[in-house]
């Protein structure tokens, strides 16, 4: 064993501690050394120079680390183990609980976190001597237990004692010791009218909120968990809100569905490392608990889930298809209420059926253990081509290429429930529109979202429900109020028109999904699809021109038969073999304009290196993604106000779902890109997470409060 | 019918487009890695499916470590549940230059000097094996399942401290979990806080 034990205690000690402790002078008691260094001195001081009968004081066990050393607070986090005092005490003498000064926040390579002290730390607990004892003078002996290290760790122990003359009254003694220790004992937790803190259990998640416009003045502000048993935590996150509203997510990693709240302090200050830091400790009888379960919090983000639903029918990826059902709407302008509702009724239960079917193939996914993330089927090419393929059959569709006829009995049969002609259309128009408006993450539905997947199967359940109540309501509401609908245009040949031109919107859209199959799998696999999509053509031709009302059975069961030949075995030869030869896309793409490929070393590096780092979290299927890009990043003034800022800028490309990004989009709770996270400089600070949707604005303002000091140079 | 087809198709498209990175959870997948030995072989968790696997990280600098080898206490388990057909892979993740790095003869001198039983000690300098599983301690300890799933992650016993007098009036949760496993019965304590010294990860 190379580790240092117990130092033998030698006799003599005590006589000198005696002395020192009667001029007033914290000792250098017993020392840890390790191949000649000594890397921890402990000794036992007291705040008093003398005991007084029946009269509390305060004791301590003073710990001198070598320089870069450290021992561990009450918590010591992802390693080590806190220090321990023992005290023998004559009998109706009491110790009290050991008053821990805030620590620091240590954080070493592989994501490992401790708190621990560096240099020094006194640990004081209160002794109550009894009211009378005869002795003139006492002697107070405790055994301290510690782990000390740096790269490399040594436990440390001491038997230590301290001897006090019994006195009349309190003379103080170490006083600008204790002075300083005290000053970093967090306090008890202000009224609720200076800050109120409440829990909210949001599944993996513990969210503590606290409000307070006294803590908004700080730029460090940070939640050192005391997690009791076998509780696990991860690393809390800070994020600061508008009003002096922060909100400290920590993550569970136990499998402990009930655990509603945690011990800790909330600590503050100039800087996360000086002594003008300070901290409030929260006890967890002392704050409101509400757990996920909680109707109020359930309901808030049924709230956000029906806003974005609403919201979704207005992203650009889903606009197409709105036409189409628009136009469908004047189409049946014409004619009766009902079926009218019907048709709307059709679109909607499309979307609800397609929500519905995420959702229980997300609860069992979720029951399986894998991590999902949103939007996560456009990350797989197969399912872009397939979705090209819809895209193409509906806009040839549009251009009267062929029509789809579904027979009665088809329709009967589809979910068993009697459809007229018009209302399966109209209900795979729903599916069809949900299913493109998957990757575009409308602001609510992230926050709504990101509470969700980590949720029970049932909340997973009742979140999609208002998801898709949401993203049907306008049409629910056209197709009740066909009053609404008469103030649109009565149909004509015009429609015709329209309609042909709905089909280059799907076009468009197609090409948009080419363009993600080739950022995924290169120029190869675009092509292989296309010729795919042209076999798929030639098929819906021959529906078309051959499989009509009119044609004999004959030539409709040979056309069946080559259209199959044609779709199946085009499937198997382009899709199948041709397009899965097609290697993948660079997966280290070069970098555009100044902008660095991501990778989560690179990240650290920098930071490392003391600079501020924006990360762009983005994909190429990820339309809002582009639009931000566009619009706000690659604007003069977001591209001036990085470079002046001397922030490094950091691509992180997810279109085909690196794992190592969708570690860091569930480290900060987001189910799917766009994510927007800057990285300010200096050690320990918070990084900051922007909206989904962004503005000039918000970035410049934003850059503007946490890197002044960069902005001034 | 083609409705019906189509319907078909959605779903069966949708299910096989999942895409899902593996998280090392208790009750999820185990992830893989590949990992030369002390002896030069490579080593994988995949290549031991139908098998009980423990891993362990381990470092020899660490005093948390010598407290289950200087006492024997990590010898005698890994004995007892290799000689059960469990698979025991110590995995040494300290990076070159770090404490508790080991060369292959290193690792094979100190197999020798401390008497392990463990099927293999894996060397892991550029810690992929253990970022794969979050490894912060070591020991910390992870079981794996025929079926490839983490039943257990966290400590080797209930009692947090370097001193080898504590192990006796501990509860060893990595023994437990395995007897009640090998039993045919759910580990009834899956997650515990891991205890020892941090990874010396790159």
């Amino acid at each position: 064993m190379v580790g240092i034990g117990m130092i033998p205690w030698r006799p003599w000690w005590s006589a000198i501690l005696v002395v020192a402790s009667l001029v007033g002078l914290p000792l250098a008691g017993r020392g840890q050394v390790y191949e000649g260094r000594t890397l921890v001195q402990a000794s036992l001081v007291a705040d008093v120079a003398g005991i007084v009968p029946g009269k509390s004081f305060t004791a301590g066990l003073l710990l001198r680390m070598a320089p870069h050393w450290h021992t561990y607070w009450k918590f010591s986090g992802d390693a080590g183990l806190p220090s321990e005092i023992k005290w023998t005490l004559p009998p109706g003498w009491k110790a009290g609980e050991i008053q821990w000064p805030v620590p620091l926040r240590l954080k070493d390579p592989g994501d490992i976190e401790t708190y621990g002290y560096e240099n020094e730390v006194l640990l004081m607990q209160e002794i109550t001597p009894p009211a009378t004892f005869a002795e003139s003078s006492v002697k107070l002996s405790a055994e301290a237990t510690w782990l000390v290290c740096e790269r490399l760790c040594i436990p440390g122990s001491a038997k230590l004692q301290l001897e006090l003359p019994v006195s009349t009254q309190t003379v103080p003694a170490n006083e600008e010791l204790f002075a300083r220790s005290r000053r970093l004992l967090p306090q008890t937790w202000p009224e609720t009218k200076v800050a109120s803190a409440s829990w909210e259990r949001s599944g993996s998640e513990l969210l503590l909120t606290v409000k307070s416009a006294a803590l908004a003045n700080y730029p460090v502000v940070d939640f050192f968990p005391v997690p009791q048993g076998n509780v696990v935590v991860g690393h809390p996150r800070t994020e600061r809100g508008a009003d002096g509203k922060i909100t400290f997510r920590v993550p569970v990693e136990t499998e402990d569905q009930k655990l509603s709240s945690l011990d800790g302090i909330v600590v503050f200050g100039q800087d996360a490392e000086g002594s003008s830091r300070n901290a409030w400790s929260l006890a967890t009888t002392k704050v409101s608990a509400s757990s996920s379960t909680g109707p109020k919090g359930l309901i808030r983000f049924l709230l956000f889930g029906f806003l974005g639903g609403f919201i979704l029918n207005l992203m650009p990826c889903v606009l197409p298809v709105i036409s189409l059902k628009i136009f469908g709407f004047i189409q049946h302008a014409g004619q009766s209420r009902g079926r009218i509702l019907r048709s709307g009724l059709a679109f909607v239960a499309g979307i609800f059926a397609w929500f519905i079917g995420l959702a229980l193939l997300l609860i069992v996914l979720k029951s399986l253990g894998r991590e999902i993330t949103w939007a996560f089927q456009f990350t797989n090419p197969y399912f872009v081509v397939f979705m090209s393929a819809v895209v193409l059959v509906f806009a040839l569709n549009l251009f009267g290429v062929f029509e789809i006829s579904l027979p009665q009995s088809a329709n009967r049969g589809l979910l068993g429930w009697t459809a007229r002609e018009g209302d399966a259309g109209s209900f795979f128009q729903g599916v069809f529109a949900t299913v493109l408006a998957t990757p575009c993450t409308a602001p609510f539905l992230g926050t709504a979202l990101g509470f969700a997947f980590t949720q029970s199967g049932w909340t997973i359940f009742v979140m999609f429900v208002a998801i898709a109540a949401g993203m049907g309501s306008p049409y629910l509401l056209l197709s009740a109020q066909p009053a609404w609908l008469r103030l649109l245009p009565k149909p004509g040949a015009w429609m015709e028109r329209v309609k042909q031109l709905m089909g280059f919107f799907l076009l468009a859209t197609l090409l948009f999904l080419l363009w993600v199959l080739g950022a995924e799998r290169g120029v190869e696999a675009i092509i292989w699809t296309s010729c795919f999509l042209l076999a798929l053509s030639v098929a819906c031709w021959m529906k078309g021109v051959f499989l009509v009302p009119t044609a004999s059975a004959m030539s409709r069961g040979v056309s069946i038969v080559l259209m199959l030949v044609l779709v199946i075995g085009s499937a198997l030869y382009f899709i199948g073999d041709k397009f899965n030869a097609a290697k993948a896309a660079s997966s280290d793409p070069q970098p555009h304009g100044d902008w660095l490929p991501f990778t989560p070393e690179r990240l650290q590096a920098e930071l490392e290196q003391g600079r501020p780092v924006f990360v762009d979290f983005t994909a190429a299927w990820c339309l809002t993604c582009k639009f931000n890009e566009a619009t706000v990043l690659e604007s003069s003034a977001v591209r001036d106000a990085f470079q002046r800022r001397g922030i490094v800028k950091f691509k992180a490309d997810w279109t085909n779902a690196d794992p190592a990004i969708t570690k860091i989009l569930k480290q900060f709770g987001r189910p799917g890109v766009p994510m927007y996270v800057l990285y300010p400089a200096g050690k320990n600070a918070e990084p900051i997470l922007f909206p989904e949707l962004l503005t000039q604005s918000i970035i410049l303002d934003k850059l503007e409060t946490v890197t002044p000091h960069v902005a001034a140079e | 019918m083609k409705t019906k087809l189509l319907l078909c198709a959605l779903t069966c498209l949708v299910s096989t487009a999942l895409f899902a990175a593996d998280s090392p959870a208790v009750g999820s997948v185990a992830p893989d890695f590949s990992v030369s030995d002390a002896k030069g072989n490579t080593q994988s968790v995949s290549q031991y499916k139908g098998k009980y696997v423990v891993l362990e990280w381990f470092n020899p600098e660490c005093p948390f470590v010598k407290k289950h080898y200087g006492s024997g206490n990590m010898q005698k388990l890994q004995e007892e549940f290799t000689g059960k057909g469990v698979v025991w892979l110590s995995i040494d993740s300290s990076a070159t230059g770090k404490e508790g790095n080991l060369t292959p003869e290193e690792a094979k001198a100190k197999m020798t000097e401390w008497k392990t039983h463990s099927t293999a000690l894996l060397l892991d300098p550029d810690g992929k094996a253990g970022r794969t599983y979050g490894a912060k301690n070591t020991p910390h300890m992870f079981i794996i399942n025929p079926e490839g799933k983490i039943i257990y992650e966290g400590a080797i016993d209930s009692k947090a401290s370097p001193n080898p007098d504590d192990i006796a009036g501990s509860t060893n949760y990595v023994k437990v979990a395995l007897d009640e496993a090998l039993a045919g019965k759910k580990v009834s304590n899956p997650s515990t806080r891991p205890y020892g010294c941090s990874v010396k990860y790159k």
